[in-house]
């Protein structure tokens, strides 16, 4: 085989809107997902803004308190349930079949059943607001008895229920989709020790939705019948336990967050060997990290409940501890895959990069949050929000952006513009610090979370005022990529398999790939066989 | 202008709070009496307990940090790419010693760094079999009830979120200096917090259950004290003042609070 | 023993481990429950791995494998286009959304299910 002289282009498919509507094809299901999902991001960025914009200064009243509850209860349920874990699940949904060399899914209409499945759910979701009393406005973990009928009365909550219950099932079913693909559908010499790392954490990620998301459809389905059917399970003065709600939420909410982290230490993994010219570092070191994560994250949900007084600190401080090791296994892992390399910085690797900056602090104040005596004083203050949009925000979103350049010439056929990428990636970073950074020390001052006002008082004022305009740069951040996508669509300049140089099995078919994904697929030695395609006479010394 | 402090610069936290001068109301006679919230301070005995634990986790996180920031920062530019290079940079894929070196190192230093954080937890868990003073907290949406065991009960809520201002004097509560009080909290609607941040120390109050805890302030002032847990719509105006006083003061104002 | 085998044994004996130090730890029965019921569903998959793969030899499992070894098998058969998932979604939506909204679109999602589901059998036959 010689590497590819020309692009080839794919057969014209159907492009129809009843051919969106009825396919089952996982990668146009890929793409449903991350366009779905980058739109929910767009809302709940909108939402962020207006948050910023009130809290700018003390004293505002941009909006009601009432309208506020609404603004971070849909902003951090549409990160989470509609934004970052959908985005990862459309990215593998696209790439699993490709990096395996697999034709499709095993169930491709159950497949395309999950998408529309969690597209109604968000819908759904945010139909609530236009309800008699508003959208849900008990935060994203509803706890009662705040979330319970009699104080929340109105319908938003009911919908809430509903809507993070369909984005539930459809979760789960992609998830057994996943599992299923990557044990049985692997092309002839895909041992299960030569797939990507992505599929690898992909695997771990299923398992962990699992175990952690039945969970949360059982606690959805008891909250329902707490507020609609008579129920007392949540409500003390009926027999109920308040507790019971924290345990069954985080017993599920805690995994969730590593469902939003691994697929993006996957992404990481994928991006850094092709721009450092080396294969990945520690493979098997990088797969035991995952699932040594995902096996310690079922048994620390408690230390989002440090402060109840109700649960045994100590058991989970050390677990939520011990999760420090694999994370910092897989950070040394990426490290030493540069170290040594060749190592270009085209937009992609920006990201990673960022992807590498961002999360270490968050890591770092994780660790430090993971021991009670911190969390006293930590928990429900912005010291905790700077924690986790540090995580999520400073990784999770910039791996999203560096797969989001990584992987769209092989899903369109076009490369994103290079100088647009930077400006880009820039304005995020910046943003991104100048947001989140000033956080810490809000926190620190007293500044609990969910308050729609503060006191004019310590720095409070300047830090909140720093943490907005770092919020707008963000926003210039996002418009620039939205018009990369608009200038790189119109100017169509095609790309060949590999336009990278990279790694895995999806380079070896056209960009797009055909309908069937592969023509001809290259014999499997290691884990790149594209590389090993390129390169049949070894690394050129 | 420069805040009133208690006494004369004696911390680092001292320090940093003389540096940044209060922002005042209009009204303030009250309000000056308040520490104005900066860096928090350490008002009992479990918070210097609590802030040394702080420092211990806040510097050995930063030198994780700044080493790994420097290993990823001398990697980037010590091998970025020059020019097209005509040779493949050396492919290795594993250093077994090296993993389990950096998987065995890290190990052992969270190990070390739980044991630190257990021990500072348990001395600020404890309770005393016998305090000094017992105060029944009741938090309720959106204001607080200190209902002290043989003695008065206060309550209040403010509209504000400025704690000390004179148009919404926030509910006291009121504390004698080096004496134990144990604290009794408890709601009677949904799940709130009781935070002061000089402390550096909250606890979420539950309907259907009581959780118990001890202050022992070893500082005289008053300091601010936050809900934490949100709670609907006046979330952010559930606030208290604690009010730590010398032992006689606390007695006289138990005797004239409870003559009211 | 498959990869797969293995996943879901040791994930299974890992809640079960810590299932048992929470006990020990903080004799707390919720949380006990939450990780004991986890390890005995997680044993539920790994004892249908042990039996259900005690005959499986794919081709992926094989490093040594070739290309020329799938050519032309069939490995099933997909339907590339399929008008069910859009309208089981939507059904399901429906009978959701109709707990909470109004009992007559529960109903009919309800009904709607079942002729989607009659279809599916009908259509895989």
């Amino acid at each position: 085989m010689s590497a590819v002289a020309s692009p080839r282009v794919a057969p014209a498919a159907r492009t129809d809107l009843l051919s969106w509507i009825t396919t089952t094809d996982h990668k146009r299901i890929g793409i449903l997902y991350l366009s779905t999902s980058l739109f929910y991001f767009f809302v709940a960025g909108m939402l962020a803004l207006v948050i910023r914009t009130q809290l700018a200064r003390p004293g505002n009243s941009l909006v009601t308190p009432h309208a506020y509850a609404q603004l971070f209860t849909l902003h951090g349920t549409a990160m989470i349930f509609l934004f970052v874990a959908p985005f990862a699940l459309g990215l593998a949904n696209f790439l699993i079949p490709l990096q395996i060399g697999a034709p499709d899914m095993a169930f491709p209409r159950l497949n395309a059943t999950s998408y529309w499945l969690f597209l109604s759910g968000g819908l759904v979701v945010f139909s609530g607001a236009a309800s008699n009393e508003g959208a849900a406005a008990a935060g994203w973990t509803s706890y009662v008895p705040l979330s319970a009928i009699k104080v929340s009365t109105g319908l938003g909550q009911d919908l809430w229920i509903v809507g993070v219950f369909l984005v539930s099932v459809a979760t789960i079913l992609t998830a057994v989709n996943f599992v299923t693909t990557v044990f049985i559908y692997r092309a002839p010499g895909m041992t299960m020790w030569r797939i990507p790392i992505f599929t690898w954490e992909m695997v771990a990620t299923s398992l962990l939705i699992f175990m952690a998301f039945p969970t949360l459809a059982a606690d959805l389905l008891l909250l329902f019948v707490d507020r609609r059917l008579g129920g007392h399970v949540f409500d003390p003065a009926g027999g109920g336990n308040v507790v019971l709600w924290q345990h069954l939420f985080w017993f599920f909410g805690h995994p969730e967050v590593y469902v939003m982290i691994l697929p993006y230490f996957g992404v990481i993994s994928e991006i850094i060997p092709v721009f450092s010219g080396k294969p990945i570092f520690g493979y098997t070191g990088l797969v035991l990290a995952a699932f040594a994560i995902a096996g310690l994250s079922m048994g620390v949900w408690a230390h989002h409940m440090f402060t109840t007084g109700a649960v045994n600190n100590p058991f989970f401080s050390f677990l939520s501890f011990l999760i420090a090791v694999p994370t910092g296994v897989k950070f040394f892992n990426w490290i030493a895959t540069m170290w040594r390399g060749s190592i270009s910085f085209q937009t992609p690797m920006l990201f990673a990069i960022g992807f590498l900056l961002n999360f270490l602090l968050g890591g770092v104040t994780g660790v430090m949050v993971a021991s009670p005596a911190v969390d006293y004083m930590a928990h429900d203050s912005y010291f905790v929000v700077a924690h986790f949009h540090y995580v999520l925000g400073g990784g999770s979103l910039f791996a999203i952006f560096a797969a989001l350049f990584f992987w769209w010439p092989k899903m369109f056929g076009v490369k994103l513009d290079e100088t647009l990428g930077k400006w880009c990636f820039w304005f995020l970073f910046v943003g991104f610090n100048v947001t989140f950074l000033p956080m810490h020390l809000m926190g620190l001052e007293g500044m609990p979370r969910r308050v729609f006002t503060y006191a004019n008082t310590g720095r409070l004022p300047e830090l909140n005022l720093i943490a907005t305009c770092g919020s707008y740069v963000m926003l210039v951040g996002t418009l620039l990529f939205a018009w990369n996508v608009i200038v790189s669509t119109v100017r169509r300049r095609p790309v060949g398999d590999d336009p990278w140089g990279a790694n895995s099995l999806e380079w070896a078919t056209s960009s797009p790939p055909p309908e069937h994904n592969f023509d001809k697929l290259p014999p499997i030695r290691s884990e790149r066989p594209v590389w090993d395609l390129h390169h049949p006479a070894g690394p050129r010394t | 202008m420069t805040p009133k402090t208690n006494g004369c610069a004696r911390t680092a936290t001292d320090r940093m709070r003389l540096a940044y001068p209060a922002i005042e109301s209009a009204n303030s006679g009250y309000f000056i009496a308040v520490h104005v919230q900066t860096w928090p301070l350490t008002a009992t005995k479990q918070a210097s307990v609590l802030a040394n634990d702080w420092f211990i986790f806040a510097g050995s996180g930063l030198a994780v940090a700044l080493l790994v920031w420097g290993l990823i920062g001398f990697a980037l530019a010590r091998w970025r790419r020059r020019s097209r290079p005509s040779n493949d940079p050396p492919q290795f894929r594993n250093n077994y010693p090296l993993e389990i070196a950096w998987t065995a190192v890290p190990f052992a230093f969270v190990c070390i760094l739980f044991f630190y954080g257990y021990r500072a937890e348990a001395s600020v868990d404890a309770v005393d079999p016998h305090p000094d003073v017992i105060v029944h907290v009741n938090a309720y949406r959106w204001g607080w009830q200190f209902r002290y065991e043989g003695g008065p009960l206060v309550a209040g809520a403010t509209h504000s979120p400025i704690i000390g201002s004179n148009d919404a004097p926030p509910p006291e509560l009121v504390l004698p200096l080096n004496e134990t009080t144990r604290i009794d909290l408890t709601s009677s609607d949904v799940t709130h917090s009781f935070w002061v941040p000089d402390f550096l120390f909250k606890r979420d109050a539950i309907p259907g259950q009581v959780s118990s805890f001890d202050l022992s302030p070893d500082r005289l002032g008053s300091f601010p004290g936050r809900c934490a847990q949100f709670c609907g719509l006046d979330h952010a105006f559930m606030t208290f003042l604690v009010r730590v006083v010398t032992p006689a003061q606390f007695a006289a104002w138990r005797r004239t609070a409870d003559a009211r | 023993m498959t990869i797969g085998r293995r996943l879901f044994i040791s994930s299974a004996a890992f809640a079960l481990v810590i299932a048992c130090g929470y006990w020990v730890v903080a004799r707390e029965i919720t949380g006990t429950f939450l990780l004991g019921f986890l390890a005995f569903a997680l044993s539920f998959i790994a004892g249908y791995m042990v039996v259900a793969e005690k005959k499986a030899d794919l081709w992926g499992d094989r490093d040594d494998a070739s290309m020329a070894e799938a050519a032309d098998q069939v490995i099933g058969t997909y339907s590339i286009r399929s008008p069910l998932p859009f309208w089981s979604a939507l059904a399901i939506t429906s009978i959701t959304l109709g707990l909470v909204i109004s009992p007559t679109l529960a109903v009919l999602g309800l009904l709607a299910a079942l002729v989607l589901g009659t279809f599916f059998i009908i259509q895989s036959r």
